[in-house]
């Protein structure tokens, strides 16, 4: 039967900001000055991220994830799609997730489809084609006006699926993306298509054109706890109200994870990075303090009804993430996951169990984090906290979702530390 | 004073209007700060206006009661729409007042119907692009700093942030539920046409505004923080009937700021 699937998933930070950028600076978006980008410094950043990935395949996870972010700290990859190409040519096992290219921001989805055509012929059939609509950061980087921005998105999923699935060339008399010819070569390896994932925070609305489609969601939320296990039954109602069948598969979720020998050895090793991420990434994004943007009226993508329900049921002062005071507040809000083998073991089981989720993607590296933490955190989660989890999951599906067995996802046979 | 909100439906969608004073008509066209001119309050200029002249106040789509409109998105799509509402109105030749982007708008229409626009006052104007002189970031400044602070949209809106009009208009923190609705609604609307080019501009316009010859008043303060002053002096040059103001000390919002001036400017261009 197969298990929960683990991905590894690096945002690739800066990891060079001063001492002192907290202090100094209202955001990690949008408008932090590049003058503080250190030419020195970060001469082979992205070949060591690279690398910290290449490493997760060794280990045995099953996937890899990079997804697209502009004009930040927080994440490096305007571009994922280049460096999920380098990926292709360093590993031959591992499912490539890039979630995803975020398409209002590209002039034409055609060469979106091209491109992950490109990735999945490179990679032998092994991307996951993620689409994402862009948050506020990614409006104002690139001057996408929001109330238009999901039907530019969902219009452009749609071409892509089309450009996979129906043999050209055919014209698309489309809203915003009207074209005489579409005729995609390469077509992409796998048959019909790549898997499409769909990222969204527990809209109703984006579960169901997700579902409408027959696609899989990814909750990009980093909290987790009985709203984890809501959005999943949400998700697999809707998908039966569409006459699908939900499976854990049919879903992910992000996870924080740092894991060492003891629980208070992960905290004190995982401490900067954490709070570098906390503090620094995460200003401007999920935090209150300096210029949150990544939604509100600036940026107003959410239809007017949904605004006033979000205002009736949240406190637009209450901390976000990046606000935590302490470990105690983060581990009450189930948001990063850090402690011995057996402390990350139980908190993930207990997650899947309740949540019944099949794909778990993992950040590993925090901030400014070294490496060779990185790197030992992601050993120890491969060595003795990924055999259980599997065990245990393939268990619990196998009596959840007897229909499994019978279904082909394309996995390579699991090598490495973790099989 | 009596004061009425109706609706219209025009072209299918539903648009607010209200409706205050007697006398000759003047269509106004509301910005950020006076929304409340399209829905159930007046600002006391609008209300001293009012001794002498009809205001009539569409909400723009999205805005007040005013419908959304997934039709509009660029100020191409408003200005065929809003001659429509104006249609709608009965007005065959009218007197128009725009403030802020509704100053925008008002000229979009003036330049595409110089021959029904009476006399063109704009106050605080933006839509146009003047190199060097971008109008400032809105849409940023509504996104409050540290969740609650609004002092840099203060600041695009008034000389002096800390002003108590200014305070008392757009307070730190959170509003009641009505007028946060409101405002999200208003950048609704501004975001489908005002977003992109960044802002709130139409390049194509300053080459246009000599098709309107009629009489024009343009209004700045002089400490406008949201739209350069030499928006209004591209304004006053461009249109070959226009009358430059500029109000000192005063910043984006002269009705507020300056209400006696304002009104006794408006009422003797609108005489």
């Amino acid at each position: 039967m197969r298990p929960v699937q683990l991905f590894c998933w690096h945002f690739m930070p800066y990891p060079y900001l001063p001492d002192d950028f907290d202090q100094k600076y209202d955001t990690g978006w949008v408008t932090v000055p590049n003058a503080l980008w250190d030419r020195e410094k970060s001469d082979g950043l992205y070949q060591e991220y690279l690398d910290q990935l290449v490493y997760g395949e060794e280990l045995g996870f099953d996937g890899l994830v990079l997804n697209e972010h502009h004009q930040n700290i927080y994440g490096l990859m305007p571009s994922p799609n280049l460096l999920m190409a380098a990926l292709t040519q360093r590993t031959s096992r591992a499912k490539l997730v890039v979630l995803g290219n975020l398409l209002p921001l590209h002039l034409n989805p055609l060469r979106v489809a091209e491109e992950y055509a490109m990735l999945d012929s490179m990679s032998s059939g092994r991307l996951i084609a993620g689409f994402a609509v862009g948050g506020g950061p990614e409006a104002f980087n690139y001057d996408i006006p929001q109330p238009q921005a999901r039907t530019r998105y969902w219009e452009a999923i749609d071409l892509i699926d089309r450009c996979w699935t129906e043999d050209g060339p055919f014209a698309h008399e489309g809203r915003h993306y009207p074209l005489r010819y579409v005729n995609v070569w390469p077509k992409p390896r796998q048959t019909p298509r790549p898997p499409i994932w769909i990222p969204g925070a527990i809209s109703v609305e984006t579960m169901e054109e997700v579902a409408k489609r027959g696609y899989d969601y990814f909750l990009s939320s980093r909290a987790h706890g009985a709203g984890t296990r809501k959005a999943a039954q949400r998700f697999a109602q809707i998908i039966e109200s569409y006459g699908g069948r939900f499976h854990p598969f049919r879903m992910g979720i992000l996870l924080s994870v740092y894991v060492s020998e003891t629980d208070e050895q992960a905290r004190e090793e995982a401490h900067e990075g954490v709070w570098y991420f906390l503090r620094n990434c995460l200003k401007g994004h999920l935090r209150r303090e300096g210029r949150m943007l990544t939604f509100g009226p600036g940026v107003p993508s959410t239809s007017v009804r949904s605004w006033e329900q979000y205002l009736q049921n949240a406190d637009p002062e209450a901390k976000m993430l990046g606000d935590a005071a302490d470990w105690a507040e983060l581990e009450a809000w189930g948001s990063i996951t850090i402690g011995s083998p057996k402390t990350v073991r139980e908190k993930l089981w207990s997650l899947i169990e309740q949540a019944g989720v099949g794909n778990l993607m993992i950040q590993f590296h925090f901030g400014n984090m070294k490496p060779e933490l990185a790197r030992k955190s992601m050993r120890l989660f491969a060595t003795e906290v990924a055999p259980a989890l599997r065990r245990d999951s393939a268990a619990l599906f196998g009596r959840d979702y007897p229909e499994l067995a019978e279904m082909d996802f394309g996995d390579a046979k699991p090598t490495g530390a973790a099989a | 004073m009596n004061s009425t909100l109706r609706q219209l439906t025009v072209a299918g969608m539903g648009v607010s209007v209200a409706e205050t004073g007697q006398g000759t008509p003047l269509v106004y066209l509301h910005g950020y700060a006076d929304i409340h001119a399209a829905s159930d309050g007046w600002l006391p200029f609008q209300q001293q206006l009012s001794r002498s002249h009809r205001l009539l106040a569409p909400a723009f789509p999205a805005c007040a009661e005013s419908a959304e409109d997934e039709e509009i998105e660029t100020i191409d799509d408003v200005a065929y729409r809003w001659i429509e509402v104006i249609d709608a109105l009965g007005l065959a030749r009218f007197d128009l007042i725009g403030n802020c982007f509704g100053g925008w708008v008002a000229a979009e229409l003036a330049v595409r119907h110089p021959e029904r626009v009476n006399r063109l006052a704009l106050i605080g104007a933006s839509g146009l692009f003047l190199p060097g002189e971008p109008i400032a970031d809105l849409f940023m400044e509504v996104q409050a700093r540290n969740g609650r602070d609004f002092s840099g949209l203060r600041h695009l809106m008034f000389a002096h942030a800390d002003d108590a009009a200014a305070l008392a208009l757009l307070p730190d923190g959170r509003v009641d539920l009505a007028r946060e609705i409101s405002r999200y609604k208003v950048m609704r609307f501004c975001s489908r046409v005002g977003f992109s080019p960044p802002y709130f501009y139409n390049r194509k316009l300053i080459n246009r505004l000599s098709r309107y010859r009629g009489p024009a008043l343009v209004i700045s303060g002089a400490e406008d923080h949201m739209v350069p002053i030499a928006h209004a002096r591209a304004y006053a040059n461009g249109l070959p009937g226009a009358r430059l103001e500029i109000l000192s000390g005063c910043g984006h919002s002269p009705g507020i700021e300056r209400c006696e001036q304002t009104v006794a400017l408006l009422d003797a261009f609108f005489q």
